[in-house]
């Protein structure tokens, strides 16, 4: 089944175009990089596909519901992880999640939801510490399970790593891989090409608001006839 | 150039956004027009009022002393004394209830009443005072009541003045000092006010006015600082939800933007009004502290005149409070919306202080009752003036005005509260007002 359908999108700031009609499918359980160069409109995409931003032309759906005339059914299906998000300061790390999981369940389910959420976070003790005295590792790590807590259809997560130790990035890359493995889809953007191209089963580039590029990591080398993603990167924005 | 000019040429090209030049031009504006609109209302007020004149008009008062011309000549009604200074038919021992019903049928709220000159000579003759009655009919509106008790006054004591000449001037200095300094008496318990049909005596609508003024007199910068206080709370939350990307977060979970809007206004409302009552204790604790040390305890008992507040009146002064603080948070979740982060969203509080000021300058200045159209079609239009004035208002009994401004004060926080759930399902939430078509085109960017 098809998770996710971008068909002819576009977005319009004002007078100025950015993003020129994409068109992608991402398969239920697959797990899609977005890669593309800083303004390219990947974050757009992903805000568009959450809910976030209307669509200028064009359509997209998650699981078959269509997010601009369906998007409190999207809601309930998707979860989306902004590049750089924080969380309610004053808040412990407990509170947070007890807080998100209100908006998905009530009595014995969200108590099992938090419960999955502090599994998830494995920040120990310090779950109940307020939010504020978090690292930036232990703060993404919260994030993550708020996000994958309510076990959503489809996780979108933008730049999931952007900022943290090699430690952090390990130990959250291990994370999407579990959600994977458990069925969940996943789309996520990322300047990391090394990330991608361990995580991610297909890759679209987006440059100037064009998808540029569509097909597995290893599709993609083998048609740039390189060895890492990186320089098939660099050769498909330079020539 | 030195590292600090560099440093103060960066910051204040940063805190000389076009948003806050703007924001002090527009209060600039504001205050400018606001001026000129308490300007004309202290003008019109400062006009000497009309006022009813019981005397003897066929009867020779003592010595060819004629009050009417000392009126004319001595004070500054001037050329417009005729009109100003109206000839009564009632008699001076008339019953109250006759000169009541004259004044509402002249439409005079305040009278001055000097026996006959058979009586009046008698008086003087005898080295007594000649008391002079005063009349007062007590509007709702307060204001008009001061004016007249002071005027009168101002009349008595010219009266006085021009008499003592002439006493002294005919009969040399033998007599009583008191008499001679004051030969006409008129205040005290002289002085009947009429309130709601029911005669009172020994008080002035003066005195009623002051009392009530220095019961409500906090009431305006109270709320002022409320509005201010949580206005500032929800726009700085609004600034650094969207900076920490917590909005974006909210936005994306299953729950409806009408929600999300409520629950954030209505939470911010219920801790401004505990904000309010908290500064009302103790802003009267502190004013009932002050007025016992320096004016003691006052001559007027609100309750006797039927203008103390009941149970009914106090919950709606707390409804008026309370919707007022939401129409407050509904501006500020309109602005806080085009607030790109916390520091930009410092400036976005200017428009709601400007909003919070005005009604409170123009309450406690002129007063409700005593501004004229425009300045009253300002200050019924901003929300915020309501509660300012619905303990004065309820005072005077005037449940039209309160009920009217709760109502008002309704509708405006509904048409808030959908403007905002509409920018909440709008791009500018995450965009910001920059990438606007409209803006790109007013600014010239793309």
């Amino acid at each position: 089944m098809d998770a996710l359908v971008l068909n002819d999108v576009r977005k319009s700031y004002g007078n100025r175009e950015a993003v020129h009609g994409i068109s992608l499918t991402v398969k239920e359980g697959e797990v899609f990089g977005l890669i593309g160069h800083n303004g390219a409109g990947k974050t757009t995409t992903l805000r568009m596909i959450s809910t976030l931003l209307s669509i200028t032309s064009g359509s997209i759906s998650v699981y078959g519901h269509d997010v601009a005339t369906e998007p409190d059914e999207v809601r309930k299906i998707i979860s989306y992880l902004p590049e750089d998000a924080g969380a309610y300061k004053d808040l412990t790390g407990r509170a947070y999640l007890e807080f998100m999981a209100s908006f998905f369940a009530s009595g014995s389910e969200k108590e099992a939801m938090v419960q999955k959420g502090i599994e998830l976070a494995d920040l120990g003790e310090r779950i109940d510490s307020k939010i504020d005295t978090y690292s930036k590792g232990m703060m993404r790590r919260l994030l993550i399970a708020r996000a994958i807590m309510p076990s959503p259809k489809l996780a979108i997560m933008d730049e999931v790593t952007s900022g943290l130790d090699v430690i952090n990035s390990y130990e959250i890359r291990d994370v999407i891989r579990g959600i994977a493995k458990s069925g969940v889809t996943v789309v996520m953007s990322s300047h990391n090409m090394f990330e991608v191209d361990m995580l991610c089963d297909r890759v679209g580039m987006i440059d100037q608001g064009n998808l540029i590029l569509l097909g597995s990591p290893s599709d993609l080398k083998r048609e740039f006839g390189v060895d890492t993603l990186e320089e098939v990167f660099v050769k498909a924005v330079k020539g | 150039m030195t590292h600090m000019t560099s440093i103060i040429r960066k910051e204040v090209r940063e805190l000389l956004t076009p948003g806050s030049v703007i924001s002090v031009l527009v209060m600039v504006v504001l205050f400018a027009g606001l001026g000129g609109l308490i300007g004309g209302e202290v003008d019109s007020a400062a006009e000497l009022p009309s006022f009813g004149f019981i005397v003897d008009e066929d009867g020779d008062y003592y010595d060819g002393w004629n009050p009417y011309d000392i009126l004319c000549n001595e004070t500054n009604y001037g050329s417009e004394a005729d009109s100003k200074i109206i000839i009564m038919d009632s008699p001076y021992d008339a019953d109250p209830s006759e000169i009541i019903a004259e004044m509402e049928a002249k439409g005079i709220s305040s009278v001055l009443a000097l026996p006959d000159a058979q009586t009046f000579n008698e008086s003087i003759r005898n080295g007594t005072q000649v008391t002079m009655e005063q009349y007062y009919l007590y509007e709702p509106t307060g204001i008009f009541g001061t004016v007249s008790s002071s005027v009168l006054s101002s009349v008595v004591s010219i009266l006085n003045s021009s008499l003592s000449q002439k006493i002294i001037s005919s009969s040399g200095t033998q007599l009583d000092y008191a008499f001679i300094m004051n030969p006409i008496v008129s205040g005290g318990d002289n002085v009947s006010t009429i309130v709601d049909g029911e005669i009172h005596t020994g008080i002035t609508p003066s005195d009623i006015s002051n009392e009530i003024t220095s019961q409500t007199l906090m009431i305006p910068i109270v709320i002022m600082i409320i509005i201010m206080m949580v206005g500032s709370i929800v726009i700085s939350s609004m600034g650094s939800e969207k900076e920490n990307k917590t909005l974006e977060t909210l936005l994306t979970m299953p729950v409806k933007r009408t929600s999300i809007v409520s629950g954030k206004i209505v939470a911010a409302a219920i801790v401004g009004l505990v904000y309010g009552l908290a500064y009302m204790v103790g802003m009267s604790i502190y004013m009932g502290a002050m007025t016992g040390t320096i004016a003691g305890t006052s001559s007027v008992n609100l309750e006797e005149l039927g203008m103390s507040l009941d149970i009914l009146d106090w919950t709606l002064v707390m409804v008026s409070m309370f919707l007022s603080i939401v129409c407050a948070l509904g501006i500020c979740m309109i602005l806080g919306a085009f607030a790109k982060n916390y520091k930009s969203a410092q400036t976005m509080t200017m428009p709601l202080s400007i909003l919070a000021m005005i009604p409170m300058f123009i309450i406690m200045f002129t007063g409700w009752y005593g501004s004229g159209g425009v300045l009253q079609v300002i200050t019924f239009a901003i929300p915020f003036s309501h509660p300012m004035m619905a303990m004065q208002a309820l005072m005077y009994g005037d449940m039209t005005l309160v009920l009217g401004g709760i109502a008002y004060m309704a509708a405006f926080a509904v048409v808030s509260i959908l403007i905002t759930v509409r920018l909440y399902n709008s791009d500018i939430l995450i965009t910001g007002l920059g990438q606007n078509k409209y803006v790109q085109t007013l600014t010239g960017r793309k």
